[in-house]
């Protein structure tokens, strides 16, 4: 794939499809109910950013469509089938890289891990993790320790790690949140160009508002408590993006805009009418 | 790290030994008590005492029991304890028991196994070292093994890690640092059941041979034996320092990485 995934989206096959999910969370006699009804999709190479209020169930959602948290009601499907496990296709960055990284594997064998588990050869194996590095620019990293790095570069690890695995989807969950302003800023022009380098389907989780619309081609707001889809904010700003132009564009600030009001709404408990 | 430190770390490791040795060796040298001979007299009987047919007929044996009854205990140990720290339900069923057995004092069970397994064969001894060896183990696995990262677990869900990957790359490596803990506890209570399943009915061994110096009122030999065993602790717990520093690198790392942000 190339630049012009934005114009191709429209027709590009499903990759993910939500179709109305629901998690209710039962313990100690009460129940919450966290997501209510939660429908949409996404298409091959697309990438899409969620962001909501927070206490939103954001987390919630993105472990519901990872297979790591059982739904309540509702169906996700993958490439067509239906998730009820962690899925095959489906690699998750998570936002604690200093836990996700397993520190007693080099960086190498932290992305090669999962690799070996698909029963890749070795000289498959290697080329792969080389490219994932060299992608993400570590390359002269490899047989570092992961707390032997910043957080940011243990993120980047993460971030090679799931582009290694070559998934279907790529799911983010606030992957930057921890991190500081200058290193989040390049991690996200990292995501936008491994995004359109290698032409894969990335969900992105986040509170920031700014950073959903730099990023994506569509954002999903959620709504407050028991989460619904707010509405579906298509991104139409130009492919090419960088930090200080994009940022500073007039469309930019519209839509920025435009969403923080949704969000406004959102915190007010304000809800579209089928909720 | 520094090479120049090295000859001050030796000063400082050896010096307070080297001074316990010159104050037995100085306030011994004149006594005539016949329990407290003089530390030249017990140096001299060393090598008289552990010639080669004490080291193969006793120490030897003795070394492999601990070493049968340690590993017996280690691979049970972590086994079970891998199982009961990965499911709550066993875990709430096991604690109570567990902390039973724990109370109680390894050495007790030497005469209880004695009673099934003989007083006379190698069989109780490995058995009286080996479970007393297995409750540190077991219970710092558990605890390893509880304590283990979520996100570790979710993301080895998430990359579909099978199960042997998940048990060997992630369970067993996460708690090996507490895995240590409790094989290093265990090693010097084997070594104390090793002498003490040994004072009950055994002709040979170290721990025997010990009792038999001291029941001849060979004491000199007797002091020969203890500081052998002594020695022996020494060399075992610096084999499993050794091991450690080796396996366990990561998590020092960590550790200081973490001191240090």
């Amino acid at each position: 794939m190339n630049g012009t995934t934005a114009m191709t989206t429209n027709t590009a096959p499903i990759t993910l499809s939500v179709d109305g999910l629901a998690k209710t969370y039962e313990g100690h006699g009460r129940s919450v109910e966290a997501v209510r009804d939660l429908t949409f999709e996404i298409r091959r190479g697309e990438l899409v950013c969620i962001v909501g209020p927070s206490g939103a169930g954001k987390t919630t959602l993105l472990r519901c469509i990872a297979g790591l948290l059982e739904t309540s009601g509702g169906q996700i499907r993958l490439d067509g089938s239906p998730v009820t496990g962690p899925p095959a296709g489906m690699a998750v960055v998570f936002q604690e890289y200093g836990r996700s990284l397993f520190p007693w594997l080099t960086v190498r064998k932290n992305v090669e891990l999962p690799l070996k588990e698909k029963g890749l050869g070795r000289a498959v194996r290697t080329a792969k993790v080389d490219a994932a590095l060299e992608a993400v620019g570590l390359r002269d990293n490899a047989e570092s320790h992961p707390w032997q790095l910043s957080g940011g570069m243990q993120q980047r690890v993460a971030i090679a790690r799931a582009v290694a695995y070559e998934p279907s989807v790529l799911l983010m969950d606030e992957p930057f949140a921890a991190v500081d302003a200058q290193t989040r800023a390049d991690l996200e022009d990292l995501v936008r160009t491994l995004w359109r380098q290698l032409g894969v389907t990335v969900l992105f989780v986040t509170h920031d508002i700014d950073e959903s619309v730099y990023l994506a081609q569509r954002v999903l707001v959620l709504s407050n408590r028991p989460t619904v889809v707010l509405e579906d904010v298509r991104v139409d700003l130009p492919d090419d993006r960088n930090q200080l132009e994009t940022r500073s564009s007039s469309r930019f600030t519209e839509i920025r805009s435009h969403v923080y009001g949704l969000i406004q709404l959102a915190k007010q408990g304000h809800r579209p009418d089928a909720g | 790290m520094k090479i120049s430190e090295l000859p001050r770390r030796a000063l400082v490791a050896l010096g307070l030994p080297v001074v316990l040795i010159a104050l037995w060796w100085l306030l011994s040298a004149k006594s005539t008590s016949f329990f407290w001979p003089p530390l030249s007299t017990i140096v001299q009987a060393f090598p008289q005492t552990w010639t080669a047919d004490p080291l193969v007929h006793d120490v030897l044996p003795s070394l492999a029991r601990l070493l049968g009854g340690y590993l017996i205990a280690l691979v049970a140990g972590v086994a079970a304890g891998t199982a009961i720290g990965s499911s709550r339900t066993l875990r709430a069923l096991c604690e109570p028991v567990l902390e039973f057995f724990r109370a109680v004092p390894p050495p007790v069970l030497v005469p209880v196994i004695a009673l099934f397994a003989g007083y006379t064969g190698s069989t109780a001894k490995v058995i009286t070292i080996a479970l007393g060896c297995l409750w540190p183990i077991l219970l710092n696995t558990v605890e390893g093994v509880r304590s283990l990262d979520e996100v570790l677990r979710d993301t080895a869900r998430s990359y579909r890690l099978g199960r042997v990957a998940t048990f060997s790359h992630v369970v067993l490596r996460g708690s090996s640092p507490r895995i240590a803990t409790g094989a290093r506890q265990a090693l010097s209570i084997g070594v104390i059941l090793m002498v003490i399943s040994e004072l009950f009915g055994a002709s040979r061994g170290l721990g025997a041979a010990i009792v038999q110096f001291q029941r001849g009122f060979a004491i000199p030999q007797m002091w020969t034996g203890i500081i052998l065993l002594g020695l022996l602790g020494v060399a075992l717990s610096g084999l499993f320092r050794l091991v450690e520093h080796r396996t366990l690198a990561w998590y020092r790392g960590l550790r200081q990485a973490e001191r240090g942000v």
